[in-house]
């Protein structure tokens, strides 16, 4: 009942709230009189927090996902179906699509970068569980330069602080050479180029780990040294028939691309093993060349180690097994430890100059000599003032 | 590479980008007529000024700020930015040389060991970051000196820095490195 309040007619102070419609009134509740009246309007003040918000001030914006991000989405499920990934990759690699449109920099960035995004999302979820797909595979399939996925993938590999493992070498030799289409007689490939998928897989294997240790992999892309290696796999396991056959014509018989590096890395590849072979006694005896020593690749395979460390020890070509000891020792070492030189291993890189071990006990680096192990390749000691580690 | 080749370890620089301004409206018109080996963008809005004498080319706003690159030393750089003051004074504008600061400085270094990338970056996870689809070096950054650096599997190291004082500092950290 609001206090003070008296009917004129009756005189009651039965008093009651009572709206009809949208107009507020008081009413007296025995003889029915109205006392007052509300207003039927509304000032513009008045309707201040009952006016309508538009949807990019209101908060759902951010609540509800956007057209476009909604296509990413799709975009990232069917690409994911397209690769044949196992359903746990697709989760991730959305979970991967909305963090990063959560920033604005993504959320504001032309469609074509979202559309690249989509295959920076995939490329990452696939690392991450060591599935190989390569940056060309993705580009291809998504139509875009490699250039834009490139700045894209750096961009949101920062962006999301991620860290990515490198690409798994052994895998994608897997998978690649998987793609060959060698393996089952067809009216394109004829009879004597049908290949045992299992004898090519690992002997591609054992020549792309024997281009790893040789420093032809190290910097470079990964496939053109795979199709080098499966084509040199290959003609070796029938060279008779095979040997006529050319790098082109392999992969158009294969159904694959030729990338552009693959036949200077044939011939790195021949190069090496021909270096190989001048260690076996009963092949130095042929005198090989660039197309005979594919005939021997079985033989010079099965003893590839020693081999390597024997044509690679002296000579101008690098030390490999040793090169190795030598950058675990480095880094073993590079931690600023003092030790004694060992040994009188000389350094001989073809990269990097020959020289005795008196001749480098220092080296000059910034204006003050450092005296350095070359074997181990570390620093004996540091120069005052340098900066610790 | 034979055995006469030097014996030090050279860190060259090869590249000092700086920065400095003039504290007055530079009429880039009147620049393009008057000056000598200028390149005037006009749809850009700068002059390219080039010396002879430290090699720079010195981009000039009309805003009075410049950019000089291609010296090979801090101090190259700075003999550099004043000559191309002073040859602005010449034309007639009031300069005052301010605000000169070194920018970037890139060096190239060269270690006398092959190193395999991948093994360096397992080894070095959070700093070094190796793509070797998209380019042949390991980038690895220092933040706390700002700089950038790009190893190749040759052993050659190219060294981007914000700060040059300490450039000397970031090269040793491959040695460590590796």
């Amino acid at each position: 009942m609001p206090g003070g309040g008296r009917c004129p007619d009756c005189g009651s102070t039965e008093l009651v709230e009572d709206s009809h419609y949208a107009q507020s009134q008081l009413v007296c509740s025995d003889c029915g009189c109205v006392v007052t009246e509300g207003v039927l309007t509304t000032t513009y003040s008045d309707e201040g927090n009952l006016r309508e918000v538009t949807y990019s001030r209101s908060t759902g914006e951010n609540e509800q996902v956007s057209r476009s991000q909604q296509r990413g989405l799709r975009r990232v499920r069917d690409l994911c179906r397209v690769l044949k990934l196992p359903p746990t990759f697709e989760d991730t690699a959305v979970a991967y699509y909305q963090q990063a449109y959560r920033h604005s920099g993504i959320r504001a960035a032309r469609l074509q970068k979202k559309e690249v995004l989509v295959g920076c999302c995939v490329l990452i979820t696939c690392r991450q569980h060591n599935w190989p797909v390569t940056m060309g595979t993705l580009c291809t399939l998504l139509y875009a330069d490699l250039d834009a996925f490139s700045g894209t993938y750096m961009q949101i590999v920062k962006l999301l602080g991620l860290d990515v493992p490198s690409l798994c070498l052994a895998d994608l030799v897997k998978t690649y050479c998987s793609s060959f289409k060698l393996f089952q007689p067809s009216p394109s490939v004829p009879a004597k180029y049908v290949e045992d998928k299992e004898k090519m897989l690992s002997r591609t294997q054992q020549l792309v780990e024997l281009a790893d240790e040789t420093w032809l992999v190290t910097g470079r892309h990964p496939l053109p040294v795979i199709t080098a290696a499966t084509f040199l796999a290959w003609q070796s396991l029938r060279p008779s028939d095979r040997l006529t056959c050319s790098l082109a014509r392999f992969c158009k018989l294969a159904n694959v691309d030729l990338p552009y590096p693959a036949s200077s890395r044939l011939q790195e590849l021949l190069a090496v093993l021909l270096r190989m072979a001048e260690q076996l006694a009963w092949l130095q005896v042929l005198k090989l060349n660039k197309r005979s020593v594919v005939k021997h690749i079985g033989d010079l395979l099965q003893h590839r180690r020693t081999l390597v460390r024997k044509a690679f020890r002296d000579g101008t070509a690098e030390t490999e097994p040793q090169e190795k000891e030598l950058q675990e020792q480095g880094q073993g070492q590079g931690q600023g430890k003092e030790e004694a030189p060992r040994g009188a291993l000389q350094f001989i890189g073809s990269r990097s100059w020959s020289r005795s071990q008196e001749e480098c006990s220092e080296a000059w680096v910034g204006g003050s000599p450092i005296p350095w192990c070359q074997r181990a390749g570390c620093i004996y000691s540091y120069p005052v003032g340098w900066p610790s580690s | 590479m034979d055995a006469d080749s030097d014996v030090a370890l050279d860190i060259l620089i090869t590249n000092v980008v700086c920065v400095f301004r003039t504290r007055c409206h530079l009429n880039l018109r009147k620049i393009a007529l008057e000056g000598a080996n200028v390149i005037y963008k006009r749809d850009v809005g700068k002059v390219l000024m080039k010396l002879r004498k430290p090699r720079i080319t010195a981009t000039i706003w009309s805003s009075g700020k410049i950019i000089c690159t291609g010296a090979t030393s801090e101090e190259e750089a700075k003999f550099g930015a004043r000559r191309l003051a002073r040859s602005l004074q010449k034309l007639g504008f009031q300069v005052i040389f301010t605000d000169f600061k070194v920018v970037n400085v890139l060096a190239v270094c060269n270690m006398p060991f092959e190193i395999r990338l991948p093994e360096f970056t397992k080894n070095n996870r959070p700093h070094a970051s190796y793509e070797p689809e998209l380019h042949p070096a390991v980038c690895y950054r220092i933040k706390s000196l700002r700089a950038t650096l790009q190893i190749f599997s040759t052993g050659s190291i190219t060294v981007t820095e914000m700060r040059p004082f300490l450039h000397r500092w970031s090269l040793g950290w491959p040695w460590d490195l590796c």
